[in-house]
């Protein structure tokens, strides 16, 4: 007999010789009925349509892994790349904001799309978007601008410090580092700092320091001091005014041993620089040395 | 009932291809099922076995070429369970012949079943190398060559698995 020859026995690969011994010897009765009663096995119920549904659910949820990569399909891809960057570029270019901006010693009058018109002191930037002005008249402003608003719908400006809304009047507003100052000129305006509204009436200033807000009676004519080129004050911080007068002179401004959280009320001239120098420090009693653009505020010495 | 393997002539067809797939699902899935099965004798297991096969290669479709998928999906299905014992016994069922031959002697039918039932403690004391290459030969229909194949072994090696599993089957039940 070959090797293992009950496995031969079973694929029917023994020789007839073979088989004719095999048959012959006593265990073969046992053999034939396991080979018989084998065949009848069956092994348990397998649910191949539910199998395939779990796993086609799996496969569906990483779909992307399937994805072939012929060189068109790669071409097809970077052509989308760009076609989105292209697009993208364009309605970014498109939504993008008009800008102004003014130097030291600048002003700059802005006619909006509404025929609404800005006045922007020194140092000040105007930002908003032509495209949704149609939707809402949002401007956002750095620093210090006179708004003369046309009517029609709300008119927002925003600026770090609080949001300025409007109906349709003449309005100035300066924010400065911490200094936020609103003064209505006519009709009303609402002024919010953090969620917190102010109605500001015709002839009002509403002035905030360092997150202090005092409303007051303002010296109003019909416009801001600043447009007949001269910037005003009251009861305002000293370095504030010296800030300002960096701003419309375009100097270096500093001061020696003098107190300037000291409170300022007075006007000075926005084209004579002498002027204003002896504008300010006379009312305080204080001297300057002017010296090419760089001005020195110092204590006047107390008499003997 | 065993076919030759009809991937083979199409090997430039990738198994990432929805139809390859599915036609390799349907001709592998069930011996999966029955080969796991019998390792282990655990029907959720061998369900398990199947799922996470056929699941991980769909996941690495495109570096398994169509001929080596079904060695693949034996490899995975038998890693997943390689530190678990065989702690079941299997359970497997006649097809009901008895029905056919009813005019067979109540004694004939209860020796019948006196013999399945030596045949089945028998079959659940072979070790698990022997049972379950024979059972893919007897239930499944497996060629030698094709659990050669499945269980990663040379075809002479099968041969032997089966010539033991029978002859201890046989002594088995003779009380030998």
């Amino acid at each position: 007999m070959q090797d293992n020859y009950l496995a031969k026995w079973l694929n029917d690969d023994l020789t007839e010789a073979e088989l004719v011994e095999f048959k012959k010897s006593e265990a073969f009765e046992t053999y034939q009925k396991i080979k018989e009663s084998t065949s009848q096995l069956e092994s348990p119920e397998f649910d191949m349509d539910k199998a395939w549904g779990t796993i086609d659910q799996h496969k569906t949820k990483d779909e992307t892994k399937v994805l072939i990569l012929s060189p068109f399909k790669t071409f097809l891809r970077i052509a989308a790349v760009i076609a989105v960057l292209l697009a993208g570029s364009f309605f970014y270019l498109s939504t993008l904001n008009e800008s102004y901006t003014t130097a030291y010693a600048e002003n700059k009058a802005i006619t909006l799309p509404d025929s609404s018109e800005v006045i922007l002191n020194a140092e000040s930037e105007l930002a908003f978007s032509e495209k949704k002005w149609n939707e809402n008249r949002n401007v956002n402003l750095k620093g210090e601008a006179y708004f003369k608003v046309a009517k029609g719908k709300k008119f927002t400006v925003a600026t770090s410090q609080g949001l300025v809304t409007v109906l349709g009047t003449q309005f100035n507003i300066e924010t400065r580092e911490d200094y936020f100052e609103v003064t209505c000129f006519e009709g009303l305006v609402s002024v919010t700092i953090n969620d917190k509204e102010t109605k500001l009436p015709a002839g009002n200033s509403l002035v905030t320091i360092n997150g202090n807000s005092i409303m007051s009676k303002a010296i109003v004519n019909s416009a801001p001091s600043w447009l007949s080129k001269e910037s005003s004050f009251e009861s305002v911080p000293l370095h504030y005014v010296m800030d300002e007068l960096q701003r419309q002179y375009d100097i270096e401004v500093t001061t020696k041993e003098i107190d300037t959280d000291e409170l300022f009320t007075g006007t000075f001239s926005n084209d004579n620089l002498e002027l204003a120098l002896k504008s300010i420090s006379v009312p305080l009693q204080i001297k300057f040395n002017l010296e090419g653009n760089k001005v020195l505020f110092y204590a006047e010495k107390a008499p003997k | 009932m065993a076919k030759s393997n009809p991937l083979k002539a199409e090997e430039h067809i990738n198994v990432c291809e929805e139809q390859v797939y599915k036609r390799v699902f349907n001709e592998t899935s069930k011996t999966i099922f029955n080969y796991i099965y019998y390792k282990f004798g655990n029907e959720e297991k061998a369900n398990d076995a199947v799922q996470e096969a056929f699941v991980k290669l769909w996941e690495n479709c495109a570096k398994v070429p169509p001929a080596k998928a079904k060695s693949y999906l034996y490899t995975v299905a038998n890693n997943l369970y390689l530190n678990v014992l065989k702690a079941e016994k299997i359970r497997l069922k006649y097809a009901d012949s008895t029905l056919k031959t009813t005019n067979e002697s109540p004694e004939f039918i209860m020796e019948e079943n006196q013999f399945k039932e030596k045949l089945d403690n028998a079959l659940n004391s072979l070790p698990e190398n022997q049972l379950t290459t024979f059972l893919l030969s007897r239930i499944d229909g497996k060629k030698y060559a094709e659990i050669a194949e499945i269980e990663n072994v040379s075809v002479k090696a099968i041969e032997k698995r089966m010539h033991l599993a029978l002859k201890s089957l046989r002594e088995q039940i003779d009380g030998i």
